[in-house]
């Protein structure tokens, strides 16, 4: 059994569900938000989870491919976020709006 | 409990509130200044995790960048007419908490078995986790260089594929926000 200084002092498991939190805060974002900034956001909150349990990992296995990974993860977060952004000035371009709902109506 | 964990108290407190603002608020302009708050937390995490090379990447990439290309996409926008920032739908949207909720305990259920795990088989890996849970962290020295090494020698073709997606993102970007036209056209 576990006493309480053992839950207090932060180890891995800490890290773990911080991440989970984090992670489960940015798909709630993505669920229920319509506004697609705020989508792009909420994926980078849960890009940034995932960072954490790697880097979390890394740290406590002492293995450096952990943080490889998440300078990796960062690098297609950019490239994600330029994309999305993109996308987002073509919908309010042709809707004046950036709605989540006009994204089926965006042709070519 | 030490100095180290009152400190990772306060920044994972402090990253998930400012996390659930960004979805909670709903001006967008709002959730990106509590995005730029969540992620310096974040790096402040990485900190607390002896990764300070990966927390001033955080930092500038994500303080600096990413979220500088937010702010400037939203100055672009009209924000005054957001009136509705959720979806509709009670039901829907109580299946989806419902289901967010069932996400999170089930990543943090799997986390805290896999860590069992690997405690009980930590044996097999060189510089176990014990190790490091009795010193507290790793001497991790030079952690730049190692890194750098790893990434120019085990990492070298996904380094060099991801610069070449670097390259295309770019004109990705620039042909998707681009209509014939220019900024005058008609629809």
């Amino acid at each position: 059994m576990q006493s309480t200084e053992a839950l207090v002092s932060v180890g891995l498991n800490h890290y773990l569900v911080l991440s989970a939190l984090l992670f489960t805060i940015g798909s709630l974002g993505v669920l229920l938000r319509k506004n697609m900034i705020v989508i792009l956001m909420s994926i980078e909150l849960m890009l940034n989870a995932v960072n954490i349990s790697f880097v979390a990992f890394a740290t406590y296995l002492d293995n450096l491919d952990g943080k490889i990974m998440v300078l990796f993860v960062m690098t297609i977060a950019a490239a994600e976020a330029a994309v999305g952004l993109a996308l987002a000035v073509n919908i309010f371009k042709n809707f004046r709006e950036v709605n989540i709902r006009f994204f089926e109506h965006l042709r070519g | 409990m030490s100095e180290l964990d009152i400190l990772f108290y306060i920044l994972s407190s402090m990253s998930v509130l400012f996390g659930a603002l960004v979805v909670l608020t709903s001006s967008p302009i709002y959730s990106s200044l509590y995005l730029v708050m969540s992620m310096l937390s974040v790096a402040g995490i990485f900190m607390t995790l002896n990764a300070p090379f990966i927390a001033g990447i955080q930092i500038i990439v994500y303080a600096g960048a990413v979220l500088v290309l937010f702010v400037m996409v939203l100055m672009l926008f009209d924000l005054k007419r957001e009136t509705k920032a959720f979806t509709k739908g009670r039901f829907s949207g109580f299946l989806k908490l419902v289901g967010a909720g069932l996400l999170c305990g089930f990543i943090a259920g799997a986390a805290y078995e896999s860590v069992s795990l690997i405690m009980a088989t930590s044996e097999e890996i060189p510089t176990n986790i014990a190790a490091a849970a009795e010193t507290g962290f790793s001497p991790t020295t030079n952690s730049i260089k190692e890194i750098s090494k790893l990434l120019f020698t085990k990492y070298l073709f996904a380094f060099e594929v991801l610069g070449l997606l670097l390259l295309v993102v770019p004109i990705g970007a620039v042909a998707l926000s681009r209509v014939a036209g220019g900024t005058h056209a008609k629809h």
